[in-house]
């Protein structure tokens, strides 16, 4: 049966939590010279982690500053970063146009006739009067009278 | 630069209103969270690492890692516990770093060799800070693994339990319970060293 809990034991105390350690916390309850003892111990070790972080206000305040300075970089980084690449595309984009533009109209002669007639063939020139192309200007005369006649009718001159 | 207004004491708006804030753009929000939880990142940070500049470094990297992603957080956790991970996730990074470091310079742990003394001469400021009992935990805490040199830190610097513990670094109660034990068992060791070679437990804890 143990009489004394030694500082070793008390040191396993302390850090594990005290309310687990059942039997050395009966003890302690019981026996006034490892009381003191465990008491003396935690004073101790409290006093090796007190006053570590006694920091002046300016220290904070200067962490902080930097911290939000940071902070503000990464905000800003997205920014340039869409900035840049618009830049960077309305570059590409001018430089591209820019290369077309400056570019001599360079078409295979062999080809050029081709292509002029396949145009010709599919969308043939449309006069601004469809009654003056080949196919209906014989009717013209006759359509014209008709517009004629109509136009007196609708003038209202029926003497 | 936009300037960030750091104190609001008319309001005290939660901590899911100061991340919608952030969100929709509002800096100042954002300064807000970083006043409210700076020093306990700074402290858990500090636990880990043991070093003031290497502490600051981690948490101004937390923070700007948690604003970065903040829209990710889904607000399982609190902010705080969050925030906690982060910094926990750093100072192992920043220990790891170190290490790799220590392979090509002398060893990381000579300075802290340096305050381990065993000094009879009468100093209140020692017997206050308890030196045998800090250079034994120093000691201890070079044989420790990674895992075992955070848990033990969080606990002995952060006075943290074992679940909150368990909860920041994703782990079981027990399996923090079992490395926290080989961490305890290591530092007593240290102490019963320093007892052969002349101490008392009680001067030790005096």
């Amino acid at each position: 049966m143990k009489q004394h809990y030694s500082e070793a034991d008390l040191l396993e105390t302390y850090y594990t939590q005290p309310g687990d350690s059942m039997p050395v916390m009966m003890h302690l309850a019981e026996c006034g010279e490892c009381a003191s003892r465990y008491e003396r111990l935690e004073k101790k070790v409290r006093g090796l982690t007190a006053c570590e972080h006694e920091k002046p206000e300016t220290f904070w305040a200067r962490q902080r500053i930097s911290i939000m300075r940071r902070v503000e970089g990464r905000r800003s980084v997205p920014v340039m970063r869409y900035a840049a690449a618009a830049v960077l595309t309305l570059m590409l984009g001018g430089l591209v146009t820019w290369k077309e533009a400056s570019k001599p109209p360079s078409l295979p002669a062999s080809e050029g006739p081709t292509v002029t007639a396949a145009m010709e063939y599919e969308q043939p020139s449309m006069s601004s009067d469809p009654w003056q192309s080949e196919e209906l200007k014989d009717y013209q005369p006759v359509v014209a009278w008709e517009s004629w006649v109509d136009a007196e009718t609708k003038s209202g001159d029926h003497s | 630069m936009a300037a960030f207004r750091l104190n609001d004491p008319g309001s005290a708006p939660t901590d899911r209103e100061l991340i919608d804030r952030t969100l929709a753009g509002d800096g100042n929000a954002y300064g807000t969270i970083v006043e409210r939880f700076q020093r306990r990142i700074y402290r858990v940070a500090f636990a880990i690492v043991r070093d003031e500049v290497e502490a600051d470094t981690v948490t101004q990297d937390t923070f700007v890692q948690a604003y970065t992603h903040l829209a990710r957080f889904q607000g399982r956790s609190e902010l705080e516990t969050w925030l906690t991970r982060i910094a926990i996730n750093r100072s192992r990074d920043a220990l790891r770093r170190r290490k790799f470091v220590s392979l090509f310079t002398r060893d990381e742990d000579d300075v802290e060799t340096m305050i381990e003394p065993v000094d009879d001469r009468p100093d209140p400021e020692r017997q206050i800070l308890s030196v045998q009992l800090r250079a034994a935990i120093l000691r201890a805490e070079k044989l420790l693994s990674s895992q075992q040199k955070v848990i033990f830190r969080l606990r002995h610097y952060e006075n943290l339990s074992l679940e909150e513990i368990a909860e920041h670094l994703g782990l079981r109660a027990g399996t923090v319970r079992a490395h926290l034990f080989r961490a305890i068992h290591k530092v007593r060791r240290e102490l019963a060293a320093w007892r052969s070679q002349g101490g008392s437990d009680e001067a030790a804890l005096q």
